[in-house]
């Protein structure tokens, strides 16, 4: 590979030999020589070409978003000696370098190595992959350089940071037949009084009342309100109009978080949780119990992107489709656009029970903007618009005004309950 | 810890034949009895200096590369124009001028590594890099002062007539093959797989 000092050479040369020939100058013409020379001497001596073996060690394979992550790579030089060789281990851009480097400049001697230590760390979540690994072989009097790509690649996934939803009271209404968490308003097998009985046959001793069988003289039994398990379907609304932002500060990024949070919630109460994210493609998680369940949606929402332009209400067909309808849905979109509210009544109409956590991207864009008067007039319109949209969604679904610069639960929290009673 | 040592003459050299080229411009400007050429010909220089500092303070690439074609330009069209071609003073200025720019290339890259160098083996080993780069860049420098004397030389005896017209063009035009050989031997290379291989692991 020629360099720009060959180049500026070689220009120089003719660009002294054309000048000398115009004055009819020969001492001029002969002044052309010394840059070429230069040059032909050079020329005979190119960098070798990098043979190199590499290894490279990834501390973690997965790690959260925000978290970092050791990276160390080691090179062999296999080929001749590098007098000036410089090893690049790249990244992607989302990743950002916490402490030493990724690429260095150094003197490899035949079976000589070099070990690159670094630390990385994404504030984005995804699928990522590290490398290849460059290496460029330099002519110290820079007239070329020898390139050589080693096809080395780690994968890194990223998982999105969980919200801390532990102290939400956070359940579905609609129980199903399943043991669980959630107070059905029947009797069965639960904690909580319900009332008593006359004792049956059968009955187990530590649930006689022994102040009613006192009481009445004969043998009554508590009983129990039953302790079921409800549905939820986590809807998160990552088309292209809601990205707002950054690609760390985004209604989307924040989206995903608080859907992981959700889920988390959900399935540590027993409840079963469903997954339908709308992006490019619709991912469809259907429901399920249990702590795989939380990895199958860990595993969708990491490769969550922005993208898709289709209406927001394609949503319902899909529910109606896959999901029960005695199932919770909670919709996790920043409800740009106003046809979240049909989609909302329509839902409502066909008997589901919708729930609205709203990360508001007027306020991540109010943030990343220097206020002026014109934006601060810009931003009272757009509060009103979405405080009014907000208000007509009050009327049949809890929705939660979300500011991704609070903690969810905070947010959550301020609702009496949530979802609403019925 | 840094090696003062071999870095400081390293970083100080190209600066140092930076100051003698400009003194050289200088001195020979001061000899121009034409006041409208050495108005002319001390605004270019002017202008090299201040694109030499701007590119010093700055570290803007293109407005070195813009000073030092200045600095050149002024001393050739100032000879070929006013003064007189003296050959070998002439040759020694591109030289000192090539050497210059491969010097502190040089430096860029060498004086970090020594800086970061901890062991002496290590440093041996970058010295020893270092070591052979001046060594080429010394034969070069001798080469391109000795051949084209040669050329006048034997242009004086007459055995390689350099003044006619039809060897000006023989020479331009081998010239001209030479750098489009140079700019396309890379390209005939023939191109081996790369044989290198990668392992990847987990730490720890």
């Amino acid at each position: 590979m020629r360099t720009s000092l060959s180049s500026g050479l070689a220009a120089a040369s003719l660009g002294l030999l054309l000048f000398g020939l115009a004055l009819q100058s020969w001492q001029v013409v002969l002044l052309s020589l010394p840059p070429i020379i230069v040059l032909a001497l050079g020329s005979l001596a190119p960098p070798p070409r990098p043979r190199i073996v590499a290894v490279r060690s990834v501390g973690r394979e997965r790690i959260a978003a925000g978290q970092e992550v050791d990276v160390e790579l080691i090179v062999r030089n296999e080929g001749p000696v590098l007098d000036l060789v410089e090893v690049a281990d790249l990244f992607p851009r989302e990743f950002a370098l916490v402490r030493g480097t990724n690429r260095a400049v150094d003197s490899l001697e035949s079976g000589g190595t070099l070990v690159l230590a670094y630390t990385i760390r994404s504030d984005v979540k995804g699928d990522y992959v590290l490398g290849p690994v460059r290496a460029r072989s330099f002519d110290p009097l820079a007239l070329g350089a020898e390139d050589a790509v080693l096809d080395l690649r780690s994968r890194i996934v990223v998982a999105p940071a969980m919200e801390d939803l532990r102290r939400v009271p956070l359940q579905p209404r609609r129980t199903r037949p399943w043991f669980g968490q959630v107070p059905s308003r029947r009797i069965g097998a639960g904690t909580e009084f319900w009332g008593i009985r006359e004792y049956a046959s059968g009955d187990e001793v530590r649930r006689i009342n022994w102040k009613a069988s006192a009481r009445f003289e004969r043998l009554y039994t508590n009983e129990y309100e039953g302790e079921r398990s409800g549905d939820v379907v986590i809807v998160v609304d990552a088309r292209r109009e809601s990205f707002v932002g950054t690609d760390a500060n985004n209604p989307i990024e924040h989206g995903v978080r608080a859907a992981l949070g959700i889920a988390d919630r959900v399935l540590s109460t027993k409840n079963r949780a469903g997954l339908i994210v709308q992006r490019n493609v619709l991912d469809v998680v259907p429901l399920a119990f249990g702590r795989k369940q939380l990895y199958r949606i860990l595993e969708h929402l990491t490769h969550v992107r922005p993208g898709g332009e289709w209406p927001f209400a394609h949503v319902a067909t899909v529910l109606s489709r896959f999901f029960p309808r005695d199932c919770l849905v909670v919709l996790i979109t920043p409800l740009q656009d106003r046809g979240a509210l049909g989609t909302v009544i329509g839902l409502v109409a066909r008997g589901y029970d919708v729930a609205i956590v709203s990360p508001s991207g007027l306020e991540i864009e109010r943030r990343l903007r220097n206020s002026t008067e014109v934006d601060e007039t810009a931003y009272r319109i757009l509060r009103m618009e979405r405080v009014n949209l907000i208000g007509q969604l009050r009327r049949v679904a809890q929705v939660v005004d979300w500011d991704p610069a609070t903690p969810l639960a905070l947010a959550l929290r301020r609702m009496v309950t949530w979802p609403r009673p019925a | 810890m840094a090696a003062p040592r071999l870095t400081s003459p390293l970083q100080a050299v190209p600066l140092a034949l930076l100051v003698v080229l400009e003194a050289w411009v200088v001195i020979d400007l001061l000899g121009v009895g034409d006041r409208r050429w050495a108005v002319g010909l001390g605004i270019l220089w002017i202008a090299n200096i201040l694109l030499l500092a701007l590119s010093a303070i700055f570290r803007w690439r293109l407005a070195r590369w813009v000073g030092l074609v200045g600095l050149g330009s002024a001393y050739v069209v100032m000879h070929a124009l006013v003064l007189g071609v003296q050959l070998v003073a002439a040759l020694a200025f591109v030289s000192l001028l090539i050497a210059q720019v491969e010097l502190r290339i040089l430096a860029e890259r060498f004086a970090p590594l020594f800086a970061a160098t901890i062991t002496p083996a290590e440093r041996r080993k970058i010295g020893g890099a270092l070591m052979r780069a001046v060594v080429r860049l010394a034969i070069a420098l001798v080469f391109s002062i000795v051949v084209p004397l040669l050329t006048a030389n034997l242009s004086a005896t007459g055995l390689v007539p350099v003044t006619t017209i039809p060897t000006a063009f023989l020479l331009s035009a081998a010239l001209v093959a030479v750098v489009v050989l140079l700019a396309l031997l890379p390209a005939m290379e023939q191109r081996v797989p790369d044989s290198s291989i990668g392992m990847t692991g987990r730490k720890g």
